[in-house]
């Protein structure tokens, strides 16, 4: 199943759910997540399952003006 | 003397608000931040860029250090889905309802799109943000916002990082008159402190500054001279100033003037 994340083209193995995703990421806290540009919230991770050609977005704090 | 700056019910004891970008690095952000006392530093949410993993998460464990109220931003967005996706995220990162809204309308002067700003800033209080929107002068984009539900705006004085600093003082002013109960914060395009003097000196009731300050060949020294600034504007608002005249009036009394009457003024050549 393939996926956008973060612009790029990326694979993700059967059951497509975004806790695996996040997972195999290794990223660290805080950082928040959207599905087709809809904001996913952290109580949601786990219920969340992936279609193919979905695109996610996944974002940390940044600085800022 | 007590002098609050109150932002959706919350009080401010200062009324500098500090962006956090373009430092050449974390600590000197740091150091600006100490220097300049704001109320609240505006803050991103970006993607984690290749390598710069490190960086990223260095700005955010610095930050956090400062123990400063957050205003996480929109920038960058230019449609109003982008916007209200980028705000819910950032809701679930910083855990605020503040949320400094920009709609961006031109990617070239970076000018709010005013029509999305409205649309934008309507559906996000109707979700329990508190929504200070980066706008124009306009008067009658400010009270579609107001109509919106925002209690906060911020016009701005010129393009966001040109430091021209206010380039419509007439419109500036007009706004700070026919809005005198609206918070007005002047957001984007201060160069100088003395920018920031003047509109504060001008009642508005706040400035947010990022690259004025964190561009200058002394970063730390320019977030104490903006922090100085703005209390020096607002401090003469408050105090009162003068009407200005056309006319020139003797500040020393003339009662008890020495050589009265023994001299009189005589223009050159009449003599």
């Amino acid at each position: 199943m393939s996926l956008t994340v973060n612009g790029q083209e990326a694979q993700l193995p059967d059951p497509p759910k975004l806790e695996t995703l996040l997972a195999i990421l290794h990223l660290r806290q805080p950082y928040a997540v959207s599905r087709n540009e809809e904001v996913v919230r952290r109580s949601e991770y786990q219920q969340c399952s992936l279609m193919d050609g979905d695109r996610i977005e996944i974002v940390h704090p940044s600085a800022g003006g | 003397m007590q002098d609050t700056l109150r932002l959706y019910g919350q009080a401010f004891s200062t009324r500098i608000l500090l962006g956090t970008a373009r430092y050449e690095s974390p600590m000197l952000l740091v150091e600006a931040i100490h220097a300049a006392v704001p109320a609240m530093v505006t803050v991103s949410l970006r993607r984690q860029i290749q390598g710069g993993l490190q960086a990223g998460h260095s700005f955010w464990d610095v930050l956090r250090t400062t123990n400063k109220a957050l205003l996480p931003n929109t920038a960058g967005c230019c449609t109003v889905k982008e916007a209200l996706s980028t705000a819910f995220m950032a809701r679930e990162v910083f855990e605020t309802d503040f949320l400094k809204l920009e709609v961006i309308g031109d990617d070239q002067n970076l000018q709010p799109d005013p029509f999305g700003l409205v649309e934008a800033a309507t559906e996000l209080v109707k979700q329990g943000f508190r929504v200070l929107p980066y706008c124009t002068d306009d008067l009658v984009l400010c009270r579609r916002l107001l109509d919106a539900g925002c209690e906060v705006l911020m016009p701005w004085a010129a393009p966001i990082g040109t430091g021209q600093g206010p380039r419509n003082p007439k419109a500036l002013r007009e706004l700070r008159e026919r809005l005198p109960e609206v918070p007005l914060i002047v957001d984007a395009g201060l160069g100088l402190p003395s920018h920031a003097c003047q509109v504060m000196e001008w009642g508005f009731d706040g400035v947010l500054v990022n690259t004025a300050v964190s561009r200058a060949i002394d970063p730390v020294r320019m977030a104490t001279a903006f922090a100085n600034a703005t209390k020096a504007g607002r401090l003469g608002y408050l105090a009162g100033p003068i009407p200005v005249q056309d006319l020139a009036m003797a500040s020393t009394p003339e009662i008890g003037k020495p050589f009265w009457g023994a001299s009189q003024f005589v223009a050159k050549g009449t003599a």
